[in-house]
């Protein structure tokens, strides 16, 4: 099946002007499949983290969201251990008027305000919630291990 | 020289022509076709066509080039100050939110519809191209210095059926034709023309260069009009398929997408891609019409482009069309929005629910032809034709290969064609839906405004036994919901035995959407699924809810339940 116009177009304006902070490069075999790179937002726990995410756009993209999930272990009460992000834009609250490049930013901001009240990983969210300044730390330290830059 | 022999392309050549035509002439269009085929489109010439092209930003009534157009559910265009004051709608109870008490009478003739205020938002690409269009003019003031023309407006005189009526009465001493020297080549000057005042919507313009040279600076206005072209079709892309627009659709919230895009995004939700506003419209937008400055926008500024994308979109749609691609399951009755349980033993079935699994988790349902009734154009089958298309939320697989299936009803439909594979049936469907709010709200006020006020009272057994079926046409929908939500607290509080807890738990409390209640009702409801069957073929709110009346006007006609006995009817 022929690339839709519209995957041929976000490909080209992500590569011509790229999100400060973020890459999304897709293979070369599979135009539909992405190799994300966020970096940690300054101030945050993830800050001089980089973190590998996989995106792929379904056959009805846009109509329905890109799926997407992180490869890099990171400690986040909306992560969950498999990657999965709870996040309303990737969900319900899609829409086919946003595109890779709004969901990547979506993406950044949620390390930068994580949400325990909303969360995924229920465990990670119990820590946020009874001692905020461990959890923090925790994430630091998860950063340093799992998302040092190559 | 003769202002007249210099008059560009006249587009009100024949004594035909109405507002539409004016704008969309077979000259670059033709008629009111949503499909455009190659040969019917040539752009438009900066020089020749500048006033058919400036006509084309140019609103109707006041013939100013619009200030914050807004396009209505017609498809037509105005100023939102050129608009007649709101009214009250009357006769109407359903949806009645606040956002369509109001509506003003639309002011082209050809329509003349009441259009409810929240259907008439300001269009925003429309008010983008204005502002590409004042920004472009700008950046070329300076090019434009010296560069005189004589432009005369060039009035026709009113016809007898004058298809632009508002005119008319202010027109009882046709004014003087009007002229002024402009600088900047036809197209701007033409622009600058309207800009003044001096160009009524139906004149036309002569022109007649002032330089010594006879210079018509036919360069300058190609260029403004590349620039035009750039600027503004940047506006015309599709939020959706990032494509130029094609046969663009302006929701009632102002957004404008391709029709096929805004097809596909109602088929996953209703609301708005772009303000994510609830959309009252049919799915398939069908009978809704194009934005039609808009299209003949696209037409005379971009024709390659626009015949670019109907090659495309019929290649497109070659080889889509007709395939016998949804599986069918001939079984029960489902409903949008219901939940419907099953058993799946059968092998065919099973291959069925499977395949169903792998896909999109959907099939669709239809009932049995017990009584062998002729199905449309399908003759005689041994299904019913209308049918609900059920997505799989749960299953449970049974250790011999058995499962039981938790669905949800999605949409209706309607069997087109059908055949047999592996044993089971599969179909080509069209989906029924009901029509837009606006023609809901039509009929109710239709329906209702020869009722006497004293009709809208609740029907006692002596008053329904009067005339009960016209009776029932002329309650509001308010009240015939308000009917079948009483019925059941009634049912309720004689511990009717088909409101049993087990059956509130399968399918819930009553929902609060009047469009639904009637598919619960019906769940509940313990009459013949033939009967039941009426409401999928339905295509209003108002009619389900006069079916539900009519149910309960006949049960409590019987006062069948005063009785303890289950009897089916
Ligand atoms: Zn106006
Ligand atoms: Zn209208
Ligand atoms: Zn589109
Ligand atoms: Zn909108």
């Amino acid at each position: 099946m022929a690339l839709p116009k519209r995957i041929i177009k976000e490909t080209e304006r992500l590569m011509a002007e790229p999100v400060p902070g973020i890459s999304a490069v897709p293979h070369e075999d599979n135009l539909r499949y992405f190799d994300v790179k966020i970096h940690g937002p300054s101030q945050s726990p993830y800050e001089g983290g980089v973190f590998k995410l996989e995106l792929f756009l379904p056959d009805d993209y846009p109509m329905t969201p890109p799926k997407i999930r992180f490869l890099t272990k990171i400690y986040h009460p909306n992560i969950d251990k498999l990657g999965r992000i709870c996040l309303d834009v990737l969900k319900s609250n899609w829409s086919p008027a946003l595109q890779i490049r709004t969901i990547l930013l979506s993406i950044q901001a949620l390390l930068g305000a994580p949400n325990p009240d909303d969360p995924l990983a229920n465990d990670v969210a119990q820590d946020w919630k009874t001692d905020e300044k461990a959890a923090i730390q925790t994430a630091r330290d998860w950063t340093s291990k799992y998302a040092a830059p190559e | 020289m003769n202002l007249l022999e210099s008059v560009g392309f006249s587009l009100i050549d024949s004594e035909e022509l109405s507002y539409d035509e004016l704008l969309a002439s077979s000259r670059f269009m033709s008629g009111d076709e949503a499909r455009v085929t190659s040969q019917d489109i040539v752009g438009l010439d900066a020089h020749e066509d500048a006033r058919t092209l400036v006509r084309l930003i140019q609103c109707s009534k006041c013939s100013l080039p619009f200030r914050i157009p807004i396009t209505l559910p017609c498809g037509h265009s105005h100023c939102r100050d050129c608009l007649p004051q709101p009214h009250h709608r009357e006769n109407i109870s359903y949806p009645n939110t606040p956002d369509r008490r109001h509506g003003v009478v639309c002011p082209v003739q050809t329509c003349q519809r009441e259009h409810p205020v929240g259907e008439c938002d300001v269009d925003v690409t429309l008010s983008k191209i204005m502002e590409a269009i004042t920004d472009v003019t700008a950046e070329y003031q300076p090019a434009s210095e010296d560069t005189p023309m004589l432009l005369e407006e060039i009035k026709h005189y009113p016809r007898a059926d004058s298809v632009l009526p508002e005119k008319e009465e202010d027109s009882m001493e046709t004014p003087e034709p009007r002229s002024q020297v402009l600088n900047g080549g036809r197209l701007a000057a033409t622009l600058r023309f309207a800009q003044m005042g001096f160009l009524d919507f139906e004149a036309e313009v002569g022109y007649q260069t002032l330089s010594k040279e006879g210079d018509d600076y036919r360069p300058l206005g190609e260029r403004i009009l590349t620039q035009f072209r750039e600027s503004v079709s940047k506006e015309l892309d599709c939020q959706v398929c990032y494509n130029l627009m094609y046969d663009p659709v302006t929701t009632p919230c102002g957004h404008t997408f391709c029709r096929k895009c805004l097809v596909r995004v109602l088929d996953h939700s209703s609301h708005c891609p772009i303000c994510r506003r609830t959309l009252p419209i049919p799915p398939s937008l069908d009978r809704q019409p194009s934005n039609q400055r808009l299209k003949s926008l696209l037409v005379g500024l971009c024709p390659d482009l626009v015949a670019a994308r109907a090659e495309a979109v019929e290649q497109e749609e070659r080889g889509t069309i007709g395939e016998l691609d949804v599986p069918l399951f001939v079984c029960t009755l489902g409903f949008p929005s219901m939940p419907t349980f099953l058993h799946i033993f059968e092998p065919r079935y099973r291959l069925m629910i499977r395949r169903a699994l792998e896909g999109n988790r959907t099939f669709g349902m239809l009932m049995y032809n017990r009584a062998g009734q002729p199905q449309g154009d399908l003759g005689n089958t041994h299904f019913l034709q209308y049918g609900t298309m059920l997505r799989i939320l749960n299953v449970q697989m049974l250790p011999d290969g058995r499962s039981l299936i938790e669905c949800i009803g999605t949409t209706r439909f309607k069997v087109l064609r059908w055949s047999q594979l592996d044993g089971y049936i599969v179909g080509s469907v069209e989906r029924i839906e009901d029509v837009s709010l606006a023609e809901e709200e039509r009929i109710e006020a239709e329906e209702t405004s020869v009722a006497a006020p004293a009709l809208n009272a609740p029907p006692t057994p002596d008053n329904i036994s009067i005339d009960p079926s016209v009776l029932v046409n002329r309650l509001s929908t308010r009240r015939l919901l308000i009917h079948g939500v009483e019925f059941i607290e009634k049912m309720r509080a004689n511990s009717a035995p088909w409101l049993h807890q087990r059956i509130l738990d399968a399918y819930g409390q009553p929902p609060d959407d009047p469009a639904l209640f009637p598919y619960w009702f019906a769940c509940v409801l313990p009459i013949a699924d033939e009967e039941k069957y009426l409401l999928l073929s339905t295509t209003s709110v108002r009619e389900r809810l006069k079916i539900v009346v009519n149910w309960i006007r006949r049960i409590e006609g019987q006062r069948w339940y005063a009785g303890s006995s289950c009897t089916v009817l």
